[in-house]
């Protein structure tokens, strides 16, 4: 059995600190590689056979004496959220070989290694838990962890502060969660999550509701909706890049894994309501979280707030699958479903990719993360600019790479609201849809600035004119996350019956023949595939290669027997064979006939100046904005203007002009919030005169109050 | 709106038919001194004297005028009373000694780049009206291009100030073969009034090959087109007006 490599996984774990602890900090880089790299395959093989073979694994642990049986439960679910932590640690844990050699002499690698591999066991264990204890334990460790790896670089104040408020946010949601949990045990002792799932179906309807919102806001402030995810823009630049990287791919994914287990296995939701929340949630945070990435010239912080957009993007998939399940459409929540949970595996790998991406070019350009100072980085970086190239490609949604096939099957499944028979959640499916495209439109703005404005062009600043190329663990530490960022956008017809293994045990139906249908297998007898729906395709060439080619090709969606079955249809893996044959019969044309040709080369046209300096190419801030004055509504900038006059009044020598942005979160809620805290503290301020007399009257009134409740209760 | 319709179809086609036909319409050429019949014996050299470019000398038996030292300034006509003739034409331009039309490929399509190397405006004044609807170089498939990476003609008018030099060398050098130079203008050809001084060189010749000049100062929209025309490769002469 499979799950024999679970002690295994947690023993290589463990290992690794204590390797570390042995040898001298200079050595520990390549243990956190090794040891790190080793428990993600051994997790990874675990993780996808137990995917695969779509079994449940239950283990009781032991026994601890208040609380009951500690269980380890590892679904088809957690299995999911388990592998797609294994592909981000994996890559990480190599890249952390050559990236965390600049740490040394200047902080503990010993501590960072401790803290790596407990962060890593404390994430599977959050993801195997099985009862309510270990869960919660798991979190609390997990939470903790990140504040150490965030608040690494710890001699920098800023850091810390980021650090802290990521703690508080996370403590606070924390709590809601547990509310959440607790309102399901309902004061039944077991706090196995089988026993919730029991007790749960006699909750009533507001216990519901209560249930969702604590855990849907609680859960939310991991996953970084945008009420309750301020501390991301703050926490993932602090952190050291390859933690960034897990925090956007592995541990934002744990607030979504929250979000699913309570809402989707152990309170299933019956009603829409939840199902809307989450649609215009998600879609709120995904158009503030890109508003927000796009004009930042930052790219730690740009990449910290697209965080927050793909999550959005998740939620808004996940909500169009309650409200589908709700109203009785479960192959189109099927698909919903299978579309979040293939953004939220998409989105962690182009993150961690980006993300390495950045830390690289950080470790190699002096430090220099403002896109406004870099660029002409494709010369010095030439591996690096590659795969940051095909990140960008995958998270602005571009084919053949991933981000593509997830964004279009969401916006699709959102277009499908034409079923449903509420007009009012038909407004809001088209709204979200809306919001959705817009989101998807200024990612490609945002991400065309990334990588145009750091990579092309002239070097703006010393370090980017002096940057090298980084480490070989590092290129192929981003070369493997590159691969998959291509793999899982040519072949979703292999991910997609995967991902819809997860979905099943909700929807209570296989959406694979809805979604990939077996055309080349199809026999005459299915009821699924009358003979004319099969003839049709078989018309249009479906048929062509059925024994050459290995499996499904087309992700298609479709009516089954109605006339004019096909609603739309894709299919990446063969529009990239395509698209290979294309372009090489193009350049060999192109060869053919340009064959006599010489060819010249010249300098870039620069408009006849007589001399092109950086500082005056276009820049970062230049290019992005148009979005930043088309949305000065929502940004509301402050300019703050400095003139120091040193002369006199009539001769100022130097105006110092800077804008300053209050993000719309702080500036809506708040605000408001820490005004409201400030009045009430100031009415209970007026109780505290000073006089001695004061305070001991209202030591004599509160016993009093006392003795009177204490008499008369 | 219904009006500008109307008033459009009363008005009908304006544009003029060259080089299909030969445009013979009030105020199309500005004229240019022409110097034929003169002879005789006369003052000749004061004449000569008089012209403030140095495009009049005076020969043995009579004057001869450089057309690409002319300012059209007419002071000669008026000393001269009835000598000076009047050249109302505008079929003026004509290739340089190596000049060399751009080829066969380009008859139908080409696209200029305008330089302004410090001319008076007056020339680029004559330049912008050849997009005009009365005279339209679209219909001949000419087209004006802010970028000299898809440009085939250079067109320069100016004396080619020092200030304008580099870049002036620049946009040749970044334009693709085959091209062509277009001087537009006394002061593109010679250097007109402003010669060869510190601030100017004294036409373009002397910093890239010319391989078209049209003279006149400004040239008048249709001797440009004749200009593009010979450039393009549609005449195969100067004198080959109107047979396209």
């Amino acid at each position: 059995m499979m799950v024999k490599l679970l002690p295994l996984f947690f023993i290589t774990c463990m290992a690794g600190p204590l390797i570390g602890a042995i040898l001298p900090d200079k050595k520990n880089p390549a243990v956190i590689a090794f040891t790190g790299a080793v428990s993600s395959l051994i997790l990874l093989w675990l993780s996808g056979s137990l995917l695969l073979s779509g079994r449940t694994f239950v283990e009781p642990l032991w026994y601890l004496a208040p609380f009951g049986k500690l269980v380890i439960e590892i679904d088809r679910i957690s299995a999911l959220f388990l592998f797609i932590c294994g592909l981000v640690f994996f890559p990480v844990s190599i890249f952390s070989a050559g990236y965390m050699k600049q740490y040394i002499g200047k902080y503990s690698l010993k501590s960072f290694n401790l803290f790596f591999h407990l962060l890593f066991a404390s994430v599977v264990l959050i993801l195997i838990a099985g009862d309510i204890f270990l869960f919660f334990i798991a979190w609390e460790a997990m939470s903790i962890l990140c504040y150490l790896l965030v608040n690494y670089e710890h001699e920098d104040d800023e850091k810390t502060r980021s650090g802290f408020l990521m703690l508080a946010m996370s403590e606070a949601g924390t709590i809601a969660a547990l509310l959440a949990f607790i309102t399901i045990a309902n004061g039944h002792g077991d706090i196995a999550f089988a026993a919730l799932r029991s007790d749960a179906s006699a909750l009533g309807h507001i216990a519901r509701w209560a249930v969702f919102l604590l855990s849907f806001f609680g859960f939310g402030v991991k996953a970084g909706l945008i009420p309750v995810s301020s501390w991301i823009p703050f926490a993932d630049p602090a952190s050291p890049r390859n933690i960034s990287a897990i925090l956007s791919g592995v541990i934002l994914n744990l607030g979504i894994y929250g979000i699913v287990r309570i809402n989707m296995d152990i309170l299933p939701i019956s009603f829409v309501g939840p199902g809307l929340i989450m649609l215009i949630m998600g879609t709120v945070s995904a158009l503030v979280g890109i508003l927000y990435a796009t004009p930042e010239r930052d790219m730690k912080k740009m990449l910290a707030h697209s965080s927050i957009e793909n999550m959005g993007i998740t939620i808004a998939g996940l909500g169009a699958g309650f409200i589908f399940a709700s109203s009785g459409q479960p192959a189109l929540a099927g698909i919903a479903f299978i579309a979040a949970f293939y953004h939220m595996a998409n989105h962690s790998i182009y993150k961690g990719l980006l993300f390495l991406g950045a830390g690289a070019i950080d470790c190699r350009a002096g430090g220099c993360h403002n896109m406004d100072r870099l660029g002409g980085l494709i010369k010095k970086m030439p591996w690096t600019s590659l795969f940051f190239l095909t990140g960008a490609l995958s998270i602005a949604g571009m084919p053949p790479f991933n981000g593509f096939v997830s964004e279009w099957l969401t916006l699709q499944s959102l277009l499908q609201c034409s079923v449903l028979s509420s007009k009012a959640i038909k407004i809001v499916f088209v709204l979200c849809g809306a919001g959705l495209a817009l989101t998807a439109a200024l990612a490609v703005t945002c991400f065309v600035k990334a990588f145009g404005m750091s990579f092309l062009g002239m070097a703006r600043s010393k370090q980017a004119e002096n940057a090298v190329e980084a480490d070989k663990t590092m290129t192929v530490s981003m070369g493997i996350l590159a691969a998959l960022c291509l793999l899982l956008g040519i072949l979703p017809t292999y991910v997609i019956p995967v991902m819809d293994h997860v979905t099943q045990p909700y929807v209570h139906q296989s959406v694979t023949d809805e979604l990939v249908p077996p055309f080349f297998t199809v026999g005459t007898g299915n009821n699924k595939f009358p003979k004319a729906f099969v003839s049709d395709f078989h018309a249009l060439g479906a048929q062509i290669g059925a024994n050459e080619l290995p499996g499904r090709g087309l992700v298609i969606m479709h009516r089954g027997a109605a006339r004019n079955p096909v609603i739309f249809a894709m299919s990446p893996s063969y529009s990239v064979v395509m698209l290979i044959l294309l372009l090489s019969g193009a350049f060999v044309v192109v060869r053919l006939f340009t064959k006599g040709r010489a060819l010249v080369r010249k300098p870039a046209w620069s408009g006849g100046i007589r001399k092109l300096i950086p500082d005056i190419t276009y820049t970062a801030t230049g290019f992005s904005n148009p979005v930043r004055v088309i949305f000065a509504t929502i940004f509301r900038p402050i300019t703050i203007s400095d003139p120091r006059e040193t002369v006199s009044e009539h001769f100022r020598s130097a105006i110092k002009r800077d804008r300053k942005e209050v993000h719309l979160v702080d500036r809506l809620l708040g605000k408001p919030l820490f005004r409201g805290g400030r009045y009430i503290a100031d009415l209970l301020a007026k109780m505290h005169s000073g006089s001695v007399n004061a305070y001991a009257a209202y030591v004599i009134m509160s016993l009093l109050i006392v003795l009177a409740i204490q008499i008369w209760w | 709106m219904t009006k500008w319709v109307v008033k459009g179809l009363k008005t009908g086609i304006k544009t003029t038919g060259y080089p299909g036909i030969h445009e013979t319409a009030e105020g199309v050429s500005p004229g240019r001194p022409g110097v034929s019949g003169i002879e005789g014996t006369e003052d000749f050299k004061s004449i000569a004297e008089s012209c403030p470019a140095d495009a009049l000398t005076s020969t043995k038996d009579g004057i001869s005028l450089e057309q690409r030292r002319c300012i059209d300034c007419f002071r000669c006509s008026r000393l001269a009373q009835n000598r000076i003739t009047r050249d109302d034409g505008y079929e003026w331009a004509d290739f340089t000694a190596a000049g060399k039309p751009l080829g066969p490929a380009f008859t139908r399509s080409v696209h200029i780049r305008i330089v302004d190397a410090g001319a008076c405006a007056a020339c680029l004044s004559e330049i912008k009206l050849m997009a005009s609807p009365y005279y339209n170089v679209h219909r001949l498939g000419l087209f004006i291009t802010p970028t000299p990476r898809m440009a085939d003609v250079l067109m320069v008018a100016g004396p080619l100030t020092e200030h304008m030099r580099l870049s002036l060398e620049k946009t040749f050098e970044a334009m693709p073969t085959p091209k062509v130079v277009i001087a537009v203008g006394t002061c593109a050809l010679s250097g007109g009034v402003f010669g060869p001084s510190f601030a100017a060189q004294g036409g373009i010749g002397k910093t890239m090959p010319v391989d078209v000049e049209i003279p006149g100062c400004p040239p008048p929209p249709l001797a440009i087109i004749h200009g593009l025309l010979l450039a393009s490769g549609k005449f195969r002469k100067q004198k080959d007006g109107g047979a396209l």
